[in-house]
């Protein structure tokens, strides 16, 4: 019941009780105030009108006194007929009150008015006129009507107002339990992923309202998480892995050689073959540094103009002498007079140049490499094209992530980085990047940068 | 050889660049932090200053510029565990001649305070001399002995490089950053590809090697007078 009672739901209706409450309260006052102040008026010309009736003509006073008062039939009415010094002549107020104006309009009067066969009346609203001979007539009406009207309304809203909170309050519950047993689903599936199951995911409702709405985005958001994890997971592993290797060998060389070496040059020997394998493991710890710090966007303070053409140009130079030695040409193909780009001279080259030295790494012997960039649209398309043996259509998705080398590629050197390096660069430029095969063998790397990206013409320099 | 200032607050870093150096027969001295690096700085009288980034009581960077400000131009590096881009370019801003990340192989180190120490040979006549080798800058042509060399304008910048620093070691990183003008350490073994052609030209017609492989670190070209 506690749990009920903190619910959202049950304090909305509580308080929608309280408001619904408190407009009937104000509704029936101004009803009430309403009716009443219309009886009165009501009551007051009925009076008024009465006494003016009955004192238009003295000769039948007396006459129309005992017609109004209806021969003593309605027990409300009242009248009395006066002689100039006060004596009752006709009607059934026995003695001419005190404090009455006689000017024809009602008044409520606090003192008790005597009548005949009966107590004081308290409860009358009088009004008299008086003749030029001093004859006064008084005729009254008792309040009592208009009292148990208001009575009677009053009742009728106390007995409404509590059903109505009753029902509120009901409403309340109802609604409250409802969103509960919603709640206590999400709360449970909320409760599983705390506590570590991150395929758990909340039940969504068929409705479709607000609520089923955001279930489903905590679940997409739940998704990406799981995935981000994995990968996180992934990694994880893929660097103990790739580390674990490089410091085994280089354990077991130490081991090996503080037994084993009978001479400086032998040490020294295998203490060379150990700083490699260490540095093997720094750099892959230092592309692993790069890659979060590129991810981040720290590095756009470089940013700046860049020639594409320029740094393909210079990939393709630095690559040469290597393509040569395993008998690949590197082809330019350069669109002339295309604009600049925005972005970090250095990091481009590093992108390009890992497209290329992996294209020069998978190509055989004798293939050839081919570099462009030209106008597309009103940005820039760049591409590195090579006959190497290309990518099984099932990896293209997984080459850019972390530490994702294809199964042949396993054995060869590299971090698996190259291509995650690429690809944060090309994001940290919102360029895109895509791979395609190029039949009849290789494959082919497009990076491409959107017009958006390209400086304001009048930044250019000419 | 030169006379040193350390400035760094990590006593196992400092035992090996220590040990190093002075094995290079440098003459070092250490301070452990921000003041006492200052108060040593300012006493002046050094070839060179190693200076952290990092340092108890004050930020190496800070040392530096108060140096700077001082109108004292003595060729300093930074060495920094930050290997962001962003602190690199704050550190050369602030008037550091050269900027190393940790962790560092130690000849890397010694390779870059060698070249901060000897100031580059300046071209006579535009003609630069190393034994047999002869570069002519403005023509951008090379003469080994009496046989004309054949050489690309990369294979040129290269060469000019080398030849300004005669008999020092230049290591893989430095001449990637001088001549190619990028920062990062390519992939692959590109810079010895580029060395070794380079070096087979220079030796076409079986003349004695000049440019001289340093293990795990770099190259030297050696005069063969």
């Amino acid at each position: 019941m506690i749990r009920l009672v903190s619910t959202t739901a049950f304090r909305w209706s509580a308080a929608v009780a309280l408001w619904s409450a408190a407009l009937s309260l104000i509704l029936f006052a101004f009803i009430f105030w309403q009716t009443s102040a219309l009886e009165r008026a009501e009551n007051d010309e009925l009076v008024e009108t009465q006494l003016a009736y009955i004192a238009a003509d003295p000769a039948r006073t007396v006459a129309r006194i005992d017609d109004w008062l209806g021969g003593g039939g309605h027990d409300d009415r009242f009248a009395g007929y006066f002689g100039p010094e006060g004596a009752p002549l006709a009607g059934n107020i026995t003695v001419l009150p005190r404090g009455l104006a006689r000017n024809g309009k009602v008044q409520e009067l606090r003192a008790p008015i005597a009548v005949a066969g009966g107590e004081p009346r308290d409860d009358l609203l009088c009004a008299a006129l008086q003749h030029a001979d001093g004859h006064v007539v008084v005729v009254a009406i008792s309040r009592e009507d208009i009292d148990r009207a208001k009575a009677v309304t009053v009742r009728a809203l106390g007995m409404a107002l509590i059903p109505m909170t009753i029902l509120s309050i009901a409403g309340g519950i109802v609604l409250s339990a409802h969103a509960r047993r919603k709640l206590v689903a999400t709360e449970g599936a909320v409760t599983a992923v705390m506590r570590g199951n991150l395929s758990q995911r909340l039940p969504v409702g068929s409705r479709g309202d607000e609520f089923d709405r955001l279930v489903a985005n905590v679940n997409t958001m739940l998704d990406r998480i799981e995935v981000l994890v994995d990968e996180v997971r992934s990694v994880g592993d893929a660097i103990a892995h790739d580390l674990r290797t490089p410091l085994t060998r280089l354990r077991a060389r130490l081991e090996r050689s503080r037994d084993e070496a009978s001479t400086v040059e032998e040490l020294q020997t295998a203490i060379d073959r150990g700083l490699d394998w260490l540095d093997q493991c720094l750099s892959l710890i230092t592309a692993i540094l790069r890659i979060g710090e590129i991810e981040h966007g720290r590095r756009r303070a470089a940013f700046g103009e860049v020639d594409l053409a320029r740094s393909l140009v210079e990939v393709a130079e630095i690559y040469d002498p290597l393509a040569e030695e395993k008998g690949i040409v590197i082809e330019r193909v350069i669109e002339p007079g295309l604009p600049p780009v925005t972005g970090d001279r250095e990091l481009l080259f590093e992108a390009i140049a890992n497209l290329v030295d992996n294209a020069v790494k998978f190509t055989p012997e004798g293939g050839q490499i081919r570099l462009s960039l030209e106008g597309r649209g009103n940005g820039l398309a760049l591409s590195v094209e090579d006959t190497g043996v290309g990518i099984v259509p099932a990896e293209r998705d997984r080459i850019f992530q972390r530490f994702y080398r294809a199964e042949e590629a396993r054995h060869s050197v590299g971090s698996g980085l190259g291509l995650s390096l690429v690809a944060a660069v090309v994001t940290l430029h919102d360029f895109t990047i895509a791979v395609e095969d190029v039949p009849p063998t290789g494959c082919r790397f497009s990076i491409v940068c959107p017009a958006s990206q390209l400086p304001p013409p009048a930044a250019r320099r000419s | 050889m030169g006379r040193l200032l350390l400035v760094e607050d990590d006593d196992d870093t400092v035992e090996d660049v220590l040990g190093d150096l002075r094995r290079r027969g440098h003459e070092v001295e250490r301070a452990a932090s921000g003041p006492e690096g200052q108060e040593a700085a300012f006493r002046g009288g050094w070839h060179a200053i190693i200076l952290d980034r990092l340092l108890p009581g004050c930020d190496g960077l800070a040392v530096l510029q108060s140096l700077r400000q001082a109108g004292d131009r003595t060729p300093a590096l930074l060495l920094s565990a930050l290997s962001d881009v962003d602190e690199r370019i704050r550190g050369l801003r602030a008037g550091g001649d050269d900027y190393l990340t940790k962790p560092f192989a130690l000849g890397e180190l010694a390779a870059r305070i060698e070249a901060l120490l000897r100031r580059p040979v300046e071209a006579k006549e535009a003609i630069l001399r190393v034994g047999t080798l002869e570069l002519d800058l403005v023509a951008g042509t090379g003469r080994r002995a009496s046989r004309d060399l054949e050489l690309l304008p990369r294979e040129l910048k290269l060469l000019d490089y080398l030849m300004r620093r005669p008999g020092q070691v230049v290591t893989r990183a430095m001449l990637f950053e001088e001549v190619w003008n990028y920062r990062f350490v390519p992939k692959s073994n590109l810079i010895d590809v580029h060395v070794g052609r380079l070096r087979r030209k220079l030796e076409a017609a079986g003349e004695p090697p000049l440019i001289h492989s340093v293990r795990g670190l770099g190259f030297a070209l050696i005069s063969d007078d």
